[in-house]
């Protein structure tokens, strides 16, 4: 080994600090879409994203990042927002919370963006929502399924809380499958606060849960629980385990003959993008309930332009599913729209009050509405079941249904 | 029933340990970019999967290929930290993040599933046995069988110790130390590979898959004892066995823990392994 190759020469040293300091000046990993026509006399009214791009929740932060693209796109088109244009300004939150709150305060600092939408888990949420909301004094938005309880003023979910997922479903499961439960779960927030609530409603129902047990987020062999969720001769597998343990799980159980035995296995986060998780044997008659399916599109023909203008658009991996924040994402930015119009600027207390009982009529799934006074969503639920590898919407709501929060 | 399952976990872990600790004992290189590794043998089952080709040919192809990919990067990369182990750390660590960053984009951060050649399960009295889980203990059985012979009963096993044990007089007699080490580095990561293959339909097909597997992978090897063959596979299959078992009788959360914590007792009151000492 040469000595003189490890001693950093000066002209190297300097080379390198002017590279990394461009980098942290022009930040990697930001992506600005300026508008058209940015001509217009009060400047363009600015949108930031905040989203995992990168790192494992990537497959998710893509496609809205996507959606976002598509839906400015579309108001641009549209001749813009109170005659306004709109500007994009997507940062990555890199699936990692201390990176994420950095890209965020340069969207409300650098960009003093007008809005911001995003984040996908909730400990997301809750790293950036300080950031955005009270030393930010920006509006944000949250669009993805999650177990409830958040009421921080100028903060809106667009995505389905556990009222929405469980009320009608779990009836749903106790008729199509049987009244013993077992909650198998990840060990953090969404999955413990959520079985508080499932499990008020199963046994409101007349079911019974044989065993609740929580499991690291990495674990992938589970060969006991398997075994006692068989032996305890359990009807639903009310699943909250999340990737990558929950593939194997499904693995094991099907081959441990669970599904053969008539189990009915559910999992309320499971969208077009989880399904090639497991092989559709494994799955057959998994059921999900979400405000939005692929399936949906014979039926509703806004979602079916919808659906056919994004993969049109975004062709490839990164799929517009409900499980991943798209469908929130659109609909949290069209309501974001709405109130914008209705207040007639961006000021945050005005759009905030707008945004508070805006509607929109048309969205994936269906119409969606703010309930006053919650900052949640009120938006139609949807039941489908696996079959050979897709989806079949077995049951819908009969309306709106509520979030109960706040 | 859970004799099966729990034995079925362990081997699993061995066969992922077997190249690591290949790679730990004879060379000397704690080798981080180990787990990613797996991830590309299963990467490239999944490809000639994709391909429309049988799954068992993936299977077959993977060791040749990540074996293939390791000689490159002992050449370029790795021979360079041999005189520096914590550099090497770092080093094959960076490696690995390079690798799984890569796979990462490549499959679009999804899980994808991968069928096994033989699926479905065995029912024997009422329970039903997971046939690829039985090919994969037999397989393990197989491939460590294999690697003991190869390494105490052949000649190139015999040029592998002899360079690992004094590096001056292997070279002092005709042995290229450097061919010897590109060729382990390789076999450690052609197990990787085949690894990765067998035990992608089991656990699908994400980026992190390699990672999953380190750190168990590196408490075997101190559990076992570097410097032997056998150290880090008896290493592995107790980790493997021990995770595999505890949540039958304790809470999952703390089960995960308490391997560390007993594997931790064991190492403070006998550092030196399992199995101590030089040799196979």
């Amino acid at each position: 080994m040469s000595q003189d190759a490890n001693t950093l020469s000066r002209r190297r040293f300097l080379g390198n600090a002017a590279l990394f300091g461009t980098a942290i000046a022009t930040g990697v990993g930001s992506w600005v879409i300026p508008a058209g026509w940015a001509n217009a006399a009060a400047g363009p009214i600015k949108v930031g994203v905040g989203t995992d791009l990168t790192g494992p929740m990537g497959y998710a932060g893509n496609a809205d990042a996507n959606v976002a693209r598509m839906v400015i796109k579309d108001i641009n088109d549209a001749g813009g927002l109170l005659g306004r244009p709109l500007e994009l300004y997507i940062e990555d939150t890199a699936s990692n919370e201390s990176v994420a709150v950095g890209n965020v305060r340069k969207l409300i600092q650098r960009e003093k963006v007008d809005l911001v939408i995003g984040g996908i888990t909730s400990s997301m949420r809750n790293a950036i929502k300080d950031v955005i909301v009270s030393r930010g004094k920006t509006l944000y938005i949250y669009p993805q399924l999650y177990e409830g309880k958040e009421c921080t003023p100028y903060l809106f979910c667009t995505g389905p809380t556990p009222a929405q997922q469980c009320d009608e479903f779990i009836p749903w499961l106790i008729k199509n499958g049987g009244k013993k439960f077992a909650l198998p779960s990840a060990n953090y927030v969404w999955p413990h606060t959520l079985n508080v609530y499932a499990r008020k409603v199963i046994e409101a129902n007349g079911g019974e849960v044989v065993f609740e047990e929580y499991y690291p987020l990495d674990q992938i062999d589970f060969s006991s629980t398997v075994n006692r969720i068989i032996s305890n001769k359990v009807d639903v597998v009310f699943n909250t385990v999340i990737p990558p343990g929950v593939g194997p799980f499904f693995k094991q159980l099907s081959e441990a003959g669970f599904l053969k035995n008539g189990g009915r296995l559910a999992c309320v986060y499971y969208d077009e993008n989880t399904l090639s998780i497991n092989q559709p044997a494994e799955i057959e008659g998994l059921a999900s309930c979400l405000d939005y399916f692929k399936a949906l599109t014979p039926e509703d023909p806004f979602s079916a332009k919808l659906q056919a203008a994004y993969e049109k658009q975004f062709p490839g991996n990164f799929l517009f599913a409900a499980g991943s924040a798209a469908t929130g994402t659109y609909r949290g930015l069209k309501l974001w729209e709405a109130a914008v119009k209705e207040a007639g600027s961006v000021d945050r207390d005005a759009v905030a009050k707008a945004l508070d009982h805006a509607k929109i009529a048309e969205g994936p799934g269906g119409p969606a509405e703010m309930v006053p006074g919650q900052r949640h969503c009120k938006m139609k639920m949807y039941t489908a079941v696996a079959k050979g590898g897709k989806y079949e919407v077995v049951a819908r709501s009969a309306g709106l249904v509520d979030p109960k929060e706040c | 029933m859970a004799v099966f399952e729990i034995a079925s976990f362990g081997a699993i872990v061995v066969l992922v340990v077997l190249g690591l600790g290949i790679i730990a004992s004879m060379m000397g290189i704690f080798n981080f970019a180990q787990g990613e590794f797996v991830l590309l043998g299963a990467y490239v089952t999944y490809i000639v999967h994709t391909a429309g080709l049988p799954v068992w040919l993936g299977m077959l192809a993977a060791p040749f290929v990540v074996g293939a990919l390791g000689f490159v990067l002992e050449r370029l990369i790795v021979r360079r930290f041999y005189a520096a182990p914590i550099v090497a750390m770092l080093g094959t660590y960076a490696l690995g993040l390079i690798i799984r960053e890569i796979v990462r984009g490549l499959i679009g951060g999804l899980y994808l599933s991968v069928p096994e050649p033989v699926g479905g399960s065995v029912a024997i009295g009422g329970m039903h046995f997971s046939t690829w889980r039985l090919v994969i203990i037999v397989i393990t059985a197989l491939v460590m069988a294999g690697s003991y012979l190869l390494l105490a009963r052949t000649a190139f096993g015999l040029r592998i110790r002899a360079s690992l044990e004094n590096p001056a007089l292997a070279r002092a007699s005709g042995i290229s130390t450097n061919a010897i080490y590109g060729a382990t580095f390789a076999f450690g990561a052609a197990l990787a590979g085949l690894a990765g293959a067998l035990i992608v339909p089991v656990f699908t097909l994400f980026a992190d898959l390699g990672i999953r597997f380190l750190i168990q992978g590196f408490v075997a090897v101190m559990v076992g004892g570097i410097g032997s063959f056998a150290g880090p596979v008896a290493g592995a299959g107790l980790i493997g066995t021990l995770s595999a078992a505890l949540p039958w009788v304790i809470s999952p959360v703390i089960a995960d823990v308490a391997v560390f914590v007993l594997a931790i007792i064991f190492i403070k009151f006998r550092p030196q392994g399992l199995v101590a000492g030089k040799g196979v």
